[in-house]
């Protein structure tokens, strides 16, 4: 077996890189696939938290490079999906306590046994972002339609060009509010698409049920409800080289529009 | 009272239309910054040298046409995989071709002025070995001075409004010839420069 590394990236904090890796991966699990999660945020380690794992981590990415354990040790099973499991940062150390080469060599060894190894990449461009993109060979660029996470992007992009070991990236558009698109208050997908001019991978919707998913420690994709997660589904499908169209959010959202403007139109008569 | 609120309730409507028309969508505004921000980060170019870029264009331009300087765009962007420069000026009239001759004409001019004086220059400084090699190494710089000249600088422009693009400091320099008398003011410069070396 030789399986695909693939990069979260993005560039600016915040904007969904360890959610979209917690997410993407549980569905890939999902689906048959076997998945190994790589943080490689060390110091400031999440990806456990999202996946309800912080309470079964004994060894982390830094004993495995430090040789305290051997790989297979540190790789912490999902509760839920055997097929999936997260290999985890170390959260009392700093970026420079593992290199470009040790990760490369890790993602190497994984290829040999899982379909997906995951790399979640620290926000920034420094060594903590030059580490998690050197065993991979593919990349997917978290971006939200705001102009400084697009800025970001934009630089992620032009550095991920610059590297010879990837292949490919796609663009993950995340936090898409359709109202506001609607509103002409929000760059919509086409203007980010546009500007960025890549390819894009998935348009993931600003859902509430991230931040409650979140605190559950459960990724949003097990919830087939809701709409997040079933784009985050497919997302995992598009990886898997299926041929998902895109939903199309204002439609999924006018139910709810609609309603409201039934409501609206009821008030302003009374008025 | 009901004719009232329906002309109410249609001013409101034509109201919002009419806004929606006139002003500049938020979303618009941030593409537009975005655009040229990205073509700052992508290229290197600063403002600074996009302005500078934009005064050689008009100058050049000028040369050919009358246009609303104040109201050239020049922007870079993003097509597909080509990176391509839009460049949008609103014409004011062609100029007829006597003009444009005209202009050539005085910046040939100029041209073989400044090359006499190259020259004036290299007879001036061929005593010692040494000052050779620095002539050549001058005569470099000045040859592709004096290209990019060829391409960026507007005579009419310079002639007519030697306080827009004045020899001032060149004059500071040499303090030795007034504003008119570029030819020989230039000469003091280059003369100065291998006086450093």
């Amino acid at each position: 077996m030789s399986g695909r590394v693939i990069v979260i990236t993005s560039g600016k904090g915040g904007v969904g890189k360890t959610t979209a890796s917690a997410n993407i991966g549980t569905a890939l699990a999902k689906a048959g696939n076997k998945v190994v999660m790589i943080d490689t945020d060390i110091g400031l380690r999440n990806l456990d938290l999202l996946l309800g794992l912080e309470n079964r981590i004994v060894y982390t990415i830094v004993d495995v490079v430090e040789e305290r354990c051997k790989l297979k040790q540190a790789l912490v099973k999902d509760k839920k999906n055997p097929n999936l499991c997260l290999l985890a940062a170390a959260q009392t150390r700093d970026k420079s306590a593992v290199t470009e080469e040790q990760l490369k060599d890790i993602c190497e060894k994984l290829k040999k046994d899982y379909d997906f190894i995951l790399v979640d990449c620290p926000a920034g461009i420094e060594q903590g972002f030059q580490n998690a993109v050197a065993g991979a060979t593919e990349a997917i660029v978290v971006t939200t339609p705001e102009m400084s996470a697009v800025r970001d992007a934009d630089r992620i992009i032009g550095l991920l060009e610059a590297k010879e070991e990837i292949e490919s990236y796609r663009l993950l558009l995340n936090r898409v509010r359709p109202n506001l698109i609607k509103s002409k208050d929000m760059m919509s997908v086409e203007d980010v698409v546009e500007i960025l001019s890549a390819d894009l991978i998935g348009i993931i919707p600003e859902d509430t049920g991230i931040i409650t998913s979140t605190n559950k420690g459960e990724p949003i994709v097990n919830d087939e409800k809701s709409l997040a997660g079933r784009a985050y589904t497919n997302v995992a499908k598009r990886i898997m080289g299926e041929e998902v169209e895109f939903m199309n959010l204002e439609e999924e959202t006018s139910v709810v529009a609609k309603v409201k403007k039934f409501f609206k139109g009821l008030m302003v008569k009374e008025k | 009272m009901k004719d009232n609120i329906f002309t109410e309730l249609y001013n409101k409507l034509l109201g919002f239309f009419r806004q929606a028309e006139e002003e500049e969508s938020t979303k618009d505004v941030a593409c537009n910054r975005l655009r040229v921000v990205l073509m700052q980060d992508r290229t290197n170019l600063t403002p600074q040298l996009l302005e500078k870029m934009r005064g050689e264009l008009v100058e050049l331009l000028s040369k050919y046409l009358e246009m609303d300087k104040d109201a050239l765009e020049l922007n870079l962007e993003q097509e597909g995989e080509q990176m391509a420069l839009m460049l949008s000026i609103p014409v004011i009239r062609a100029k007829d071709e006597t003009e444009i001759e005209k202009a050539l004409a005085e910046e040939e001019a100029k041209k073989m002025a400044e090359k006499n004086a190259e020259e004036d220059e290299a007879a001036e400084e061929t005593e010692t070995e040494e000052e050779l090699e620095e002539e050549d190494l001058n005569a470099e710089e000045d040859a592709a001075e004096a290209d990019a000249d060829v391409e960026s600088e507007n005579e009419t422009l310079n002639k007519d409004n030697p306080k827009k693009f004045p020899n001032k400091e060149i004059c500071g320099d040499c303090r030795e010839c007034e504003f008119s008398d570029d030819i020989e003011c230039e000469k003091k410069i280059p003369s100065k420069k291998t006086a450093k070396k």
